[in-house]
């Protein structure tokens, strides 16, 4: 009879303790899943993006190399999200790009054609859709 | 018609007060200098100048050059050799003597005491000679005077001409009341024409006559005969009431003493006229001359007491024209530094604005007219000045090397601190640095670039206008 008595006692102790200990336990991982945010891991200008990576990074881009990228790595990214590759020429908007970024991290690249035209300086805002900056990169167009 | 009261019009107040003063000036160096021969020195110079300024007008290149010269020589003369003259004229004057004050002339002396003991030596047979200055100094003229300083009586006179008197045979000067100086050696006429029986005494008074404004009384030993000379012209006195006329007539001394000053103030009058008359005519000459100028003046517009935050963008005009008038000389010698017009901003506020260009916004020197102002209203685009802070980005230009790629480039400082107008500086968010050229670029490096700033925008006081970009350098893959 004792020992069930102990037993007994030890159950409901146990019990009470996981109704105090499990609603907190719980809202700590709920509270770590919504802290995480879209972070802009890496990002870099370069000449060409191979293998999902950037070859050649480099900040002047002449015409004859035809195109100019813009790689950005997201990680983590919590939720499916679109981000903006924001292309600009002397402070004058060009083009927009929306790309989509995907959990857990995700690598996208924008591009542009290179033409006359396109010579002097340049700068790509990289924003989330509310416009919030995550990082400007410059670079110039030269002959 | 039109024309006169237009040039009536153009006369400031400031014009009346500049012809008074300088009449009055003239007028005070008249009245300090009555009767020297400084005065007549000076209107010598007056004279050369006004025929330097005809020659000048008629375009006589050498005579005006010449006069121009002759002119400047003679006032230095004037200053070197009558400096004396000048110190004496207003020594021991006060500045109430100087600047209002009339010198009163000696009281007249008592001309029947020296009538008197003139024919008394004369019925003698006392040889003299008295010496009654003019106008002009007879320093220089006459030499080795021993100053007397005493008053003129009968018996002083007698005294000092008795043979046994060491300076009896000297001249005796008298001023007014006083015996000045005795003993005084004169310098002797050279004319052929004068009378055998004439004595060196004789030729004495008559030599100072020719060569000063003095009258001169002699007495001969020999024959008792009174003699009064004046600019070189001699006269028998037969009865001491001749000589007493004589004297008087000299001395400017009227029987009738209210006659006298009443004289006297006619004169000052006549000098206070003709010193306004004269400065008129060269105030009238100089700013109305007859070769009357119309020019026009191109001129700067200065923006006066503009609020440090506001920024003017654009004006419809940064200079205007000014239609000026006036006489050649003032026109000719017109700088354009003499000419400014000033714009008040003070009631600027920020977008555009319509000021227009009066009179009072003209500043001309004296004399020049404003006849037109064109345009007559200045449009300006006004914007408030604030301050940004805004990244720098490097501007490369030319040709890298194709084997190499910068891959990282690095500014500082990354920002800088710009003032401009408010609309400029919404229109941009970056600031560019001058073009940078790859061809001279090989390897990793640092320099120092200038920053390519608009028109309308500074770096703020406290920011620098380079910046130092350090760049990385690598070989292509």
């Amino acid at each position: 009879m004792q020992r069930i008595m102990k037993r007994m006692t030890f159950l409901l102790l146990c019990f009470l303790l996981s109704l105090i200990l499990s609603p907190t336990w719980g809202q700590e991982v709920a509270q770590e899943v919504t802290k995480e945010k879209l972070t802009l891991y890496h990002s870099v200008m370069c000449e060409d993006v191979q293998d999902r990576k950037p070859f050649n990074p480099t900040v002047v881009f002449p015409i004859s190399r035809g195109k100019a990228y813009c790689y950005t790595l997201f990680e983590p990214v919590p939720v499916k999200t679109y981000i903006y590759h924001n292309w600009y020429r002397r402070d004058v908007l060009s083009f927009t790009i929306r790309l989509q970024v995907q959990p857990p991290s995700w690598a996208t690249y924008s591009n542009i054609q290179l033409r006359e035209s396109d010579r002097g300086p340049w700068r790509v805002e990289i924003t989330d859709a509310e416009g919030n900056t995550f990082q400007t990169l410059r670079f110039s167009v030269t002959e | 018609m039109n024309s006169f009261w237009e040039f009536l019009s153009g006369i400031r107040w400031q014009d009346f007060v500049d012809i008074l003063l300088n009449s009055y000036i003239i007028f005070r160096l008249y009245v300090l200098l009555r009767g020297t021969t400084i005065l007549y020195m000076l209107m010598g110079v007056a004279l050369l100048w006004f025929f330097q300024r005809i020659a000048v007008s008629l375009g006589l290149i050498v005579t005006s050059w010449l006069s121009q010269g002759l002119t400047a020589v003679a006032a230095l003369i004037v200053v070197i050799i009558f400096g004396g003259e000048i110190r004496a004229a207003f020594r021991g004057k006060g500045l109430k003597a100087v600047f209002w004050g009339f010198p009163k002339h000696n009281p007249p002396s008592s001309v029947e005491v020296i009538a008197d003991a003139v024919f008394d030596m004369a019925q003698k047979h006392t040889g003299s000679l008295i010496v009654f200055p003019g106008k002009k100094s007879l320093k220089g003229v006459v030499q080795n005077g021993i100053i007397w300083n005493g008053e003129v009586s009968k018996e002083m006179i007698i005294s000092i001409f008795w043979h046994n008197n060491p300076v009896h045979d000297g001249a005796a000067i008298l001023d007014g009341n006083q015996i000045t100086e005795v003993g005084t050696i004169l310098p002797l006429s050279q004319r052929m024409d004068l009378p055998k029986y004439y004595g060196t005494r004789h030729r004495a008074a008559i030599g100072l006559s020719e060569s000063s404004d003095a009258l001169v009384v002699a007495t001969s030993e020999e024959r008792g005969v009174v003699i009064a000379a004046k600019e070189g012209e001699v006269k028998v006195m037969h009865k001491r009431s001749d000589l007493a006329n004589r004297l008087r007539e000299h001395l400017g001394i009227s029987v009738n003493r209210p006659h006298f000053w009443a004289k006297e103030r006619l004169l000052l009058t006549a000098a206070g006229v003709l010193s306004v008359l004269l400065v008129t005519g060269v105030w009238f000459s100089l700013t109305r001359g007859w070769n009357s100028l119309l020019i026009t003046m191109e001129t700067p517009i200065e923006y006066t007491n503009r609020d440090s935050r506001l920024e003017i963008l654009s004006t419809s005009a940064n200079t205007v024209r000014l239609h000026l008038s006036g006489s050649y000389i003032l026109l000719k010698s017109l700088r354009p530094d003499q000419v400014r017009v000033q714009l008040n901003l003070e009631p600027a506020k920020p977008g555009q604005n319509v000021f227009s260009i009066t009179r009072n916004q003209v500043s001309v020197p004296p004399g020049i007219i404003l006849s037109k102002v064109e345009p007559s209203t200045v449009e300006m685009e006004i914007d408030l000045s604030v301050t940004r802070t805004l990244p720098v980005q490097a501007d490369w230009k030319g040709e890298l090397a194709r084997d190499l790629l910068i891959t990282d480039v690095k500014l500082s400082p990354q920002t800088v601190k710009v003032v401009g107008s408010s609309r400029e500086l919404e229109k941009i968010s970056t600031i560019y640095t001058q073009k940078i050229p790859l061809e001279d670029v090989d390897k990793s490096g640092t320099r120092s670039v200038p920053l390519a700033l608009g028109r309308q925008i500074s770096v703020a006081t406290d920011t620098p206008r380079q910046v130092t970009v350090s760049y990385k350098v690598e070989p292509r893959k």
